[in-house]
């Protein structure tokens, strides 16, 4: 009670209060208004039918089947390459190189300053280098490189946070007990570093399956059932920019497609966080 | 059951088990025979270019493939200058070009395939009925810029341009000799369905857009409005007879004559077999 009304008698706490909840207010209706539009918009579009048929009419009727099978590959090719390559340098960076050295300043500093560079950017980088140099054409090999160079920066540096979050009496107590580097690595500071890795493989993966700039000039536009990894396959974004945007009543589709994104990107997120609490946390504390 | 056997591109069976497949498949004899005598085409034709015309190519190119199973077409977009570039470095079998051809671009051989009229759209609860070329020209150019100085209500103007490269926007200038540089926009727009959103969520804009595109919009309750201009209507019979003004050819176009698998395409994609599919993207099959 007392503290109420100290908060009606002084107007600065009492804006501050309005301010701190308002902003909350907005950001959620914000995501509520847009996670509805879809929901109301698209629903009654999405079935079973809709999840496995091919495109037909320009993507007016029909589903999303092939684009769905894009999609997945696209992803798993990003992250069957940026994981590895993403923890390694990770671990090089938090475990094996002081904060102070030239090398790990300039690694982080470029990091930076990659995860900063728009996407189209790294399309038209990808475009040049794995379509046309590397003579990967147009395909899904090419646009999930390409999503895995603009993910990378993004995984690094949030598992290296997450390396350097594990307090260091757990080296100390590791070197103690005689452990080698690479068991304290792999059995103690690999479990305890999840958490950082899931938060970089969430934002990472989020803006993967969101991405339309890097991949209409890697992966294409083809919408097909890809064959290999060598075909042109069309991600679920390029679909809907295509279907909002240059196809006329392609709308409907587009908010089924849309609606279905939010679903996969939830359900990423989602067993992501699962396996944060559940799966591997469980391991350190077991350690 | 065609796609599945797509997935069998190097298909086993003869041409007996691909003729039995377009007999069930109730394509027409006359096609048969056709394909009888060009079975052997098979292989990969990558088409990139204008993206007004890569939805219309992708689906020529889906009923060219459950003609001749063996073949591949793949459309990729990105705009009509990609299309020129791309066909000219060999990148590209074909480029897909949504205007005229240009002086400078002789070298390249053009095939056109349908036709596309551009108009002028307003919302639909603007009262401004018609506009003259030369108020067109005045409100591009930024000389009027109230909607009241043309017969509306006294409200500022919301001017809709598109990007440079876009070929709607050459089309447009070009009608309306206006240079780029001079055009005062406040929205500067990328595709069709694009402008025709900008102009439904704004009251007091003026965008020109695909008219098939407009046409379709507007029948199906978007809150437009296409203006006639030279006192022809704009719709997508006027540019089929040829009497609206400011139209564009679409063209498919090559480095050099085509030939084989190329060839078959273009000669496909230019006759009456593909006039459903013109129509169902909203444009306008050229006169036979």
């Amino acid at each position: 009670m007392a503290e109420t009304l100290s908060r009606s008698q002084n107007p600065r706490e009492w804006l501050a209060f309005a301010l701190v909840w308002g902003s909350a207010a907005l950001v959620t209706a914000t995501f509520c208004w847009l996670l509805g539009d879809i929901v109301w918009h698209g629903l009654s579009h999405v079935s079973w039918t809709f999840l496995t048929a091919p495109p037909e009419n320009a993507g007016r009727r029909g589903g999303i089947g092939p684009i769905l099978v894009s999609t997945s590959l696209i992803l798993g090719v990003c992250l069957a390459v940026s994981l590895p390559i993403g923890i390694g340098t990770a671990v090089l960076l938090a475990e094996f190189t002081s904060d102070q050295s030239l090398f790990g300043r300039m690694t982080r500093r470029s990091l930076d300053v990659l995860a900063g560079v728009p996407s189209i950017v790294f399309g038209l980088f990808g475009n040049a280098f794995f379509c046309k140099t590397l003579g990967l054409g147009f395909s899904i090999l090419s646009g999930g490189l390409t999503l895995a160079c603009m993910v990378l920066p993004i995984l690094i540096r949030s598992t290296e946070e997450g390396f350097r979050a594990v307090p260091a009496s757990y080296r100390l107590s590791a070197a103690a007990l005689g452990l080698s580097r690479t068991t304290t690595l792999v059995h103690l500071l690999l479990p305890a570093a999840v958490p950082g890795l899931l938060v970089g493989l969430v934002l990472g993966v989020g803006r993967a399956i969101a991405e339309t700039a890097a991949l209409i000039f890697t992966s294409g536009y083809v919408d097909r059932m890809p064959e290999s990894l060598l075909d042109s396959g069309r991600a679920l974004s390029i679909h809907i920019f295509d279907l909002s945007m240059n196809v006329s009543g392609g709308d409907a589709n587009a908010y089924a497609s849309t609606l279905v994104l939010v679903i996969m990107l939830l359900a990423i997120n989602g067993t992501a966080s699962w396996l944060a609490t559940y799966g591997l946390h469980r391991k350190v504390v077991t350690v | 059951m065609c796609k599945y056997l797509n997935i069998f591109r190097v298909n086993p069976c003869g041409s007996l088990a691909t003729l039995l497949i377009l007999a069930l498949l109730g394509i027409p004899g006359s096609v048969t025979a056709q394909t009888t005598a060009t079975d052997q085409l098979s292989g990969k034709l990558v088409i990139t270019g204008a993206s007004t015309l890569a939805p219309l190519i992708a689906e020529i190119g889906k009923r060219f493939e459950s003609l001749y199973v063996k073949v591949r077409v793949d459309v990729q977009t990105g705009g009509s200058s990609r299309g020129v570039a791309d066909a000219r470095q060999g990148l590209a079998d074909i480029g897909m070009v949504s205007r005229a051809m240009k002086d400078d671009e002789k070298d390249l051989h053009a095939f056109p395939v349908a036709r596309d009229g551009v108009g002028i759209i307003l919302h639909k609860q603007n009262p401004v009925q018609a506009l003259t070329d030369e108020q067109v020209v005045a409100i591009y150019t930024g000389k009027i810029t109230n909607w009241k100085d043309v017969g509306g209500k006294d409200a500022p103007m919301t001017v809709v341009n598109k990007a440079e490269g876009r070929s709607t926007l050459e089309v447009f200038l070009h009608y309306f000799k206006i240079k780029n540089t001079d055009v005062k926009a406040q929205v500067v727009i990328g595709d069709n369905e694009q402008g025709v959103k900008t102009v439904a969520g704004n009251r007091h804009a003026i965008g020109y857009v695909s008219i098939g595109t407009a046409e379709y919009d507007e029948s199906q309750g978007v809150p437009i409005k296409l203006l006639s201009v030279g006192g022809v209507t704009a719709s997508t019979e006027t540019v089929r007879n040829g009497t609206f003004p400011i139209s564009r050819p679409l063209h498919i176009i090559t480095r050099t004559p085509p030939v084989g698998l190329a060839k078959a395409f273009i000669d496909y994609a230019q006759s009456k077999a593909v006039h459903d599919i013109i129509t169902q993207q909203y444009f306008v099959p050229l006169a036979d």
